[in-house]
């Protein structure tokens, strides 16, 4: 288990040591500048004061080195666009990513599972194909189209739920609820089908295997079969799945964040790359990219402890 | 890159949906009307309230920042004075400075300053605070500072005493008071000095202290700058308690939070929505003029485009009342030259048209040597008229573009369409100057000066994007500057525009109106547009 981890710590060092190449050289490839030096009315004189006020007069490699060197020592430098430290601005944002992104995890595993069940228990049946249905409908429909028109329903039609924004400090529980509805449920069109069919697919191979029928012909209850017998293992690819969904919640923040006008990391990456804010870009990613190991980390440790096959690996 | 134009035009259709739903109570009868207006209130303005505006980034709080773009600005208007303000007749009005004149040499300008300024920690604003702000941050070119370059005529400021300066030019410029009031506000000297002011992230970021009429009270990234009345104005204390900046990306959002009561003005940059918002009861949108015009440019170093019958070729071909009448819904006119309509004094009519004209197009392009093909391109010497047109993905810009494009197809001129992200295209068009033709707009202050782009000095590096370069627009552009008589200033610029309108360095499209969405619990606002009327914001009331 020890080698394992090691094994792993090691392979996600690589991994963060790779995006961060490929970003920085990328980002700084791209045509134009951050954007106090791309304004329509600046003149080359201003230009040029504010890329050697920025080092951007370096060469792309010593500005990698640089940029390095700080990183391993905790310090990614300050937005070009602001002049704050990177961190600060990731740590305004980075608590309400993970607000909408956890939940709309919990929402999609809870409602998922119980509905891939539903559907595996009821195979071939009105609500197995209603299920199914509804689940490549939310992973077809394009979630920005989904997000305006939910807007202008519950928004401005029926006025019932805030039309973007986080909640303001000091409002109820249920004040607070009201403005996650709308985020969680477009966020969740992005994980919540696969979870389904990944369940109801697990949950069909599983209640086939002889242990069920045996433990069904010892007359144990439907129930106890189900929830006990049978879901244990046919939860174990949908924590696998976890692993994946991640990175696709992040995506889809992205987008659900600027039609929501939600102040996270999603909006902040966008905004960081349309200036051109360097090491904004490189901090996001980087802070998005351990994100994403962190979680796969845990899902194999978790993984590991529910499958008795991987457990002496 | 089409997302937001898919979003937009998703977004009318849903709206159109829903407006066939019903659901619009609307009964005008609370819209301001004109009678309403005109029954000026005599009494005193409602004090109170509070309201709140769309920003779609992050600002930063120091209107010569590098960083400090539109969505700075506005905030920036309210936080910060300059020494003059946009008039409401589009002259430049007293703010910081009661009164200024320029020396018989037009070389020194004298600005007397109001003696009872307090920033908003309560220290006393002086003559000391203009001369920080200008000989420390915008003349000196190392800094960088957001607009400096506006200021190229200036020397140096200097102190007479606590409550007059002295501006020191190094060539005669009447515009001087207008670039005075154009983002160029005023920095407290005594908590900047002495610090790296643009990375002082305590003034830039979280407590700027100006002397605006609203102060900040808290911010909060990605999400609001929330503002509080200054007891302190030297106008008098703003009616409104409480102006809050929302930080939305998404213009569809600007939308629907406007027809749900959570935003009271802002600009629409999109028509799309426009009839639906027209119908809401608590709104109006209300057309304003603005300093503003669209173009196209063709590469003056390009020597396919050097030929003047070739720009008005250009001229004939496109349909600009078409993108006017389609795209833009009506509120714009037919551009002729640099200088704008709302310049009532110096704007004039009497200059060449172009109409559009298609075969006249074609005859102008045949008179400087070229022969359609047999593929209904124009050549010459064996090679076809073909080039690059560049554009920036910015609201309506592709799509008109394209209708451009056509236009300039069925001329027999080969266009392909280039579309950029506003950052590849700056780098490209404006910094390299690579390009053959590119698609773009100006705006300026309440001035006819348009010196620096016109100037040939400013050819190949500055604002001069075509690169035009001709001694007589050079001689009328200086002549421009040094003339402080209005009367004679007026005939030098009328004189400029009937020489852009032949000459086409620039090949103008229209003179924009901005559409000023504006809840109808707001009134006292000035008929300006939404920038200028910002200016004005202590005014503002909320109708009780």
């Amino acid at each position: 288990m020890a080698s394992f981890l090691l094994q792993r710590f090691w392979q996600s060092i690589l991994l963060v040591f790779i995006v961060s190449i490929l970003t920085f050289f990328l980002i700084n490839l791209a045509p134009g500048g951050p954007s106090s030096m791309m304004r329509m009315d600046a003149t080359e004189e201003e230009r040029q004061a504010i890329s050697a006020q920025l080092g951007l007069d370096k060469p792309v490699i010593v500005r990698y080195g640089e940029w390095l060197g700080n990183a391993v020592r905790g310090d990614l430098g300050d937005s070009l666009s602001s002049g704050q430290p990177v961190i600060q601005r990731i740590a305004e944002r980075f608590p309400h990513t993970l607000q909408l992104t956890i939940l709309t995890l919990i929402v999609s595993v809870v409602i998922g599972m119980i509905l891939g069940i539903i559907a595996a228990m009821k195979r071939n049946r009105a609500s197995d194909y209603m299920i199914n249905f509804i689940a490549v409908i939310g992973l077809s429909v394009p979630s920005f189209w989904l997000a305006i028109m939910l807007i202008l329903l519950f928004s401005v039609t029926l006025q019932w739920l805030p039309s973007s924004g986080v909640p303001p400090e000091g409002v109820s529980l249920w004040e607070q609820i009201k403005y996650l509805i709308l985020p969680v449920i477009i966020l969740s069109t992005s994980t919540l089908p696969t979870i389904v069919r990944f369940m109801r697919s697990s949950m069909l191979e599983v209640i086939s295997q002889n242990y069920v029928r045996t433990a069904r012909a010892k007359g144990v209850k439907e129930s106890v079969v189900i929830y006990w017998h049978a879901m244990r293992n046919a939860l174990i690819p949908v924590v696998s799945i976890v692993g994946v969904l991640v990175p696709r919640l992040l995506g889809g923040a992205v987008i659900v964040e600027s039609v929501f006008g939600w102040p996270g990391m999603g909006r902040l990456i966008v905004e960081a790359a349309n200036s051109r804010d360097y090491t904004l870009v490189m901090g996001v990613t980087i802070v998005v990219t351990l994100l994403v190991v962190l979680t796969n980390f845990i899902v194999d440790i978790v993984y590991s402890k529910i499958d008795p096959r991987v457990k002496n690996f | 890159m089409k997302k937001s134009t898919i979003l937009s035009v998703l977004f009318t259709m849903l709206l159109l949906l829903l407006a066939a739903c019903g659901g619009n109570n609307s009964s005008q009868s609370d819209a301001p009307t004109d009678d309403a207006s005109s029954e000026e209130t005599s009494s005193s303005p409602s004090q109170g309230g509070e309201i709140a505006i769309p920003i779609v980034g992050d600002p930063i709080f120091n209107p010569w920042h590098p960083n400090a773009y539109a969505e700075s600005n506005v905030v920036n208007r309210i936080l910060f004075s300059g020494l003059t303000k946009p008039g409401k007749d589009t002259a430049p009005a007293p703010s910081l400075a009661t009164e200024w004149s320029a020396s018989e040499d037009g070389l020194t300008w004298t600005f007397k300053l109001r003696d009872d300024v307090k920033w908003h920690d309560g220290e006393a604003f002086t003559a000391d605070d203009v001369v920080f702000t200008f000989n420390t941050l915008v003349l000196d070119e190392s800094k960088g500072a957001n607009g400096a370059s506006n200021f190229r005529a200036l020397d140096e400021v200097t102190k007479v005493d606590d409550a007059t300066v002295e501006f020191h030019l190094n060539r005669p410029w009447a515009s001087l008071p207008a670039y005075l009031g154009f983002n160029a506000e005023i920095l407290p000297q005594h908590v900047l000095e002495g610090t790296d002011v643009w990375n002082n992230t305590a003034f830039n970021k979280e407590t700027p202290i100006g002397t605006g009429p609203y102060k900040v009270e808290t911010y909060t990234s990605g999400q609001s700058v929330v503002l509080t009345a200054n007891d302190d104005y030297f106008l008098g204390r703003p009616n409104i308690d409480k102006v809050t900046y929302k930080i939305l990306a998404d213009v569809n959002t600007h939308i629907a939070q406007a027809m749900t009561q959570e935003l009271d003005i802002f600009s629409l940059e999109d028509t799309s929505s426009l009839e639906r918002l027209q119908n809401v009861a608590h709104l109006s949108v209300e057309p304003r003029n603005v300093t503003k015009y669209y173009w196209v440019a063709v590469n003056q170093n390009n020597p396919t485009f050097q030929d003047v019958k070739f720009r008005q070729a250009i001229m004939h071909a496109i349909n600009r009342q078409a993108i006017i009448d389609n795209i833009l819904k009506g509120y714009a006119t037919i551009a002729d030259a640099a200088i704008t309509p709302n310049l009532e004094t110096y704007y004039t009519n009497d200059v060449a048209k172009y109409d559009y004209n298609p075969e006249k197009a074609k005859a102008l392009l045949e008179e400087i040597g070229y022969i359609m093909n047999s593929d209904g391109v124009f050549e010459k010497d064996g090679e076809p008229l073909s080039f690059q047109f560049d554009v920036a993905v910015q609201g309506d810009l592709v799509t008109i573009a394209q209708l451009i494009q056509q236009d300039l197809k069925a001329v027999g001129m080969d266009v392909e369409l280039v579309t950029l992200d506003w950052n590849s295209m700056i780098q490209k068009d404006v910094v390299e100057r690579n390009y053959d033709m590119m698609m773009n707009w100006w705006t300026y202050p309440d001035d006819p000066d348009v010196y620096a782009q016109y100037h040939s000095s400013n050819a190949d590096t500055g604002n001069n994007i075509p690169n035009y370069k001709d001694e007589e627009m050079d001689r009328l552009l200086t002549l421009g500057q040094e003339t402080s008589d209005p009367a004679k200033r007026a005939e030098v610029y009328k004189e400029l525009q009937a020489y852009m309108a032949e000459q086409l360095p620039y090949q103008y499209l229209w003179y924009p109106q901005e559409l000023v969405v504006i809840n109808n619990k707001l009134e006292n606002v000035p008929e300006l547009n939404y920038g200028g009327t910002l200016h004005y914001i202590n005014e503002w009331s909320i109708k009780q």
